[in-house]
């Protein structure tokens, strides 16, 4: 409905800056100083690490623009086509199956043209792989990854009587039936206090350890009904969303009913309400910042499965940006490997540039803060394991729909009967899910 | 004769041309707000109308801003099946339940509450009663992220102090996001808490406009307190409350912003439960790209605002029949 308005906007900016070029024309070669716009949302870019760059280029000026990160995808998919756009723009894992369509990949520069393919071999090749447009072009540089493992708090493991070493606690769950196992036998002997937070975590956790998601892979057709992975996925989450029945229906869950990032779940870390969180890399700086006081009653133990990933962007240049070749020197300085291994010291951010998980610096890294769990090595293991997974069109909206469908299980709201599944089961939830995603994505 | 009827013309060109002068400097005055209307306010409202009527998403609008091709245009018009498709939609009628239920719990409570609120400052004992009034003003100036914030923590659930009172009252815990009417109260407290202290400002200018006589004379024909409020104080204030009910209905049925931060996303919860009309909007529109049938929805919006403001109408007028009497 803003269509109107942001075409004009658009015809505007392309006649002013037509003008503004022509007149530049003369003194353009005297002036060097640049202004580099960037978009960006969460923690995308960290300021140390900008400040080191604005430092060594006194002549570059960045300015980072942060967004919601809904806001964010939707201002830069309509902002593309136009010449209102931002020289760098942060691109989520979650959208990026949306911007490598085609037609709006064809809206990026080519990095390649600018230099990417040959730092192509420092990037761990999943990662890279998903920063390839569906036209060919490499249209993002990968920021972090996430990797995938659980962390644990030792006292409360302690008292359900479990082992609290982190071989032994990996050895407790080979599989992700065992996990549930466990956390039902922890719920029984610690009552009050939830196995993990949020059971709702699992699906992704269960879905990025597979090769597909919603989207075939070949002929990009919508497969959420059929593939396997995905039903998988989500029958371990519901399992452990609806562990304990009660005259068939759920009656409770091995995790909490707090939400992640909501204040309850805060508040919850720091009065150890929950004993387990699946944690990528940079849940660990979370886990810091938001229960300073638990220092040292944490441990660091293997997934289920082995390998997993949550999270992580890209960083794009777009096509008509003003200063492309700017842009580049500074995503490609910002993401190179030393200012990675900077960003995982500072803020714990796990590289992609993989080259470097067999130095010291990151094969030895251990954490004070969670029992000396030597992170580097557990989280470079973590993403070395990951196979390249499928983006597709509508991963974000298809990502919520079953996370409401999970939410529902666990809050006990799940108050619709549907096909053959009476209300507050978790096949009804399911059902719900497939006909919520039909009705909008019409597929 | 001649001579005389010309002199007369020209003077009355003269006058004219005065005037027409005037006037034209009279327009320039009033052309930031007609241009302002027309790009943000106009054109805006014709393009979504029209975009209504278009299978149009991110492709369309690609491949007409790339291609500039007509055709682009033509495959897209849908005619009447977006609003057929919203007729049938049961999540829009849902979102308009939740709007209409969040927006009656706010502005109820709100406008008596306000009522009174003002009462009290217009007492004229009060002491301090800038600072009063000043201060009524302060939640409507915070940023409406940090309320959500705030609120968030005020109704978590686990951990939130509502709970925590209830709690020690021996009551079990209210699921203030999970539940549908605790959300919606949630919510509405949200809004009451901000626009609380405008709307007795508002409330509070029109008793202080009302005519110190028309007290008076209830005093010397032995009216209590009550019947001086019901027949003096409500009646004057007539045109004050339908101009709050009439920008309370655009603001409530409007309402965004406060569901969005306070579930922490576009799907009013997991149930659906506070999804409102406008969020509705927004999710089909960008988070599926379908903007012709989030078009749609601004053009059901529009018609349920109409509606609604067409029966305030009619109760103001008969209201106004009672007093002609």
């Amino acid at each position: 409905m803003k269509l109107g308005i942001r075409i004009r906007t658009g015809l505007a900016v392309a006649v002013a800056t037509g003008l503004a070029v022509a007149g530049a024309g003369v003194g353009a070669q005297a002036a060097s100083n640049v202004t580099l716009t960037v978009w960006s949302y969460g923690n995308v870019f960290e300021p140390k690490i900008v400040d080191m760059y604005r430092k060594a280029h006194p002549d570059v000026t960045i300015k980072i623009t942060k967004m919601n990160l809904d806001d964010e995808h939707n201002k830069l998919l309509y902002a593309l086509p136009s010449r209102a756009v931002p020289d760098v723009a942060a691109v989520e894992m979650a959208y990026m199956g949306q911007f490598r369509q085609p037609m709006i990949a064809a809206q990026f520069t080519n990095l390649n043209t600018l230099g990417a393919n040959k730092i192509a071999s420092d990037y761990l090749p999943f990662r890279w792989a998903q920063g390839t447009g569906l036209n060919g072009a490499q249209i993002g540089l990968p920021t972090d990854v996430g990797g995938l493992a659980v962390a644990y708090r030792t006292d409360l493991f302690k008292k359900a009587g479990f082992p609290t070493k982190r071989e032994e606690v990996t050895a407790l769950w080979p599989t992700w039936e065992k996990f549930i196992t466990v956390g039902k036998q922890f719920q029984n002997k610690v009552p009050g206090v939830g196995f993990m937070d949020s059971t709702g975590t699992l699906f992704a956790a269960v879905l990025n350890q597979g090769t597909e998601k919603y989207y075939d892979a070949k002929s990009r057709a919508a497969i959420y009904r059929t593939n396997p992975t995905v039903k998988r996925a989500f029958d371990i989450a519901a399992k452990a969303g609806c562990t304990f029945m009660r005259n068939n229906k759920c009656a409770g869950s091995i995790g909490t009913k707090i939400n992640q990032f909501s204040p309850d779940w805060g508040a919850a870390m720091n009065k150890g309400a929950f004993a387990a969180v699946l944690a990528p890399a940079w849940m660990l700086d979370y886990i810091k910042q938001q229960a300073p006081g638990t220092k040292g009653k944490w441990d660091i133990a293997a997934v289920p499965g082995g390998g997993g990933n949550m999270g992580g962007s890209m960083l794009t240049i777009p096509k008509k940006a003003k200063n492309a070749k700017a842009a580049w020197d500074f995503i490609s300085w910002y993401l190179a490997p030393a200012q990675q291994l900077k960003t995982f010291q500072l803020y714990g951010l796990f590289p992609t540039t993989y080259k470097m998980y067999s130095q010291p610096s990151i094969k030895n890294y251990k954490d004070p803060f969670f029992n000396n769990a030597p992170v580097g090595a557990i989280y470079s293991s973590s993403a070395m394991k990951l196979k390249p997974i499928y983006a597709g069109a509508k991963d974000r909206l298809i990502d919520s729909t079953f996370g409401q469908a999970l939410a529902r299980i666990t809050q006990g709201t799940q108050t619709k009967s549907c096909g053959s599944f009476p209300a507050q089961t978790s096949g009804a939830a399911w059902c719900q899910a497939l006909q919520d995603i039909q009705h909008n994505v019409g597929q | 004769m001649t001579a005389i009827s010309q002199t007369l013309k020209s003077r009355k060109r003269r006058r004219m041309s005065a005037i027409a002068r005037q006037d034209r400097v009279g327009l320039f005055y009033v052309a930031p707000f007609f241009v302002h209307f027309v790009l943000f306010g106009a054109i805006p409202i014709v393009f979504t109308t029209a975009l209504a009527f278009f299978n149009a998403d991110f492709q369309t609008y690609y491949e007409f801003i790339t291609n500039h091709q007509l055709s682009v245009l033509t495959n897209a018009f849908a005619g009447l099946d977006n609003f057929r498709e919203l007729f049938k939609d049961s999540y829009f009628w849902l979102a308009l339940r939740n709007t209409f239920s969040i927006w009656l719990i706010s502005t109820v409570p709100q406008l008596i509450i306000a009522f009174g609120l003002a009462s009290l400052l217009a007492n004229a004992r009060l002491r301090a009663s800038t600072f009063w009034r000043t201060a009524l003003m302060i939640p409507n100036i915070t940023s409406v992220l940090a309320v959500a914030i705030v609120f968030q923590q005020l109704f978590g659930r686990d951990f939130g102090i509502f709970n925590v009172l209830l709690h020690y009252v021996g009551h079990k815990p209210i699921e203030w996001v999970a539940g549908t009417i605790p959300s919606h109260f949630a919510i509405a407290t949200m809004i009451n808490w901000r626009w609380l202290g405008y709307n007795s400002l508002i409330f509070l200018a029109a008793i202080l406009a009302i005519p110190k006589e028309l007290y008076e004379s209830a005093a010397l024909d032995g009216a209590s307190r009550w019947q001086t409020v019901r027949y003096v104080t409500i009646p004057q204030m007539k045109n004050t409350i339908t101009f709050m009910l009439v920008m309370g209905t655009i603001g409530g049925l409007g309402l965004f912003v406060e569901p969005l931060t306070y579930g922490g996303g576009f799907d009013g919860g997991a149930n659906s439960q506070f999804l409102t009309m406008t969020l509705y909007l927004y999710k089909q529109a960008f988070m599926n790209q379908r903007l012709g049938y989030g078009a749609a929805i601004g053009v059901g919006i529009t018609l349920v605002v109409m509606i609604i403001s067409a029966i305030n109408f009619m109760i103001t007028r008969s209201i106004a029949g009672e007093e002609s009497k």
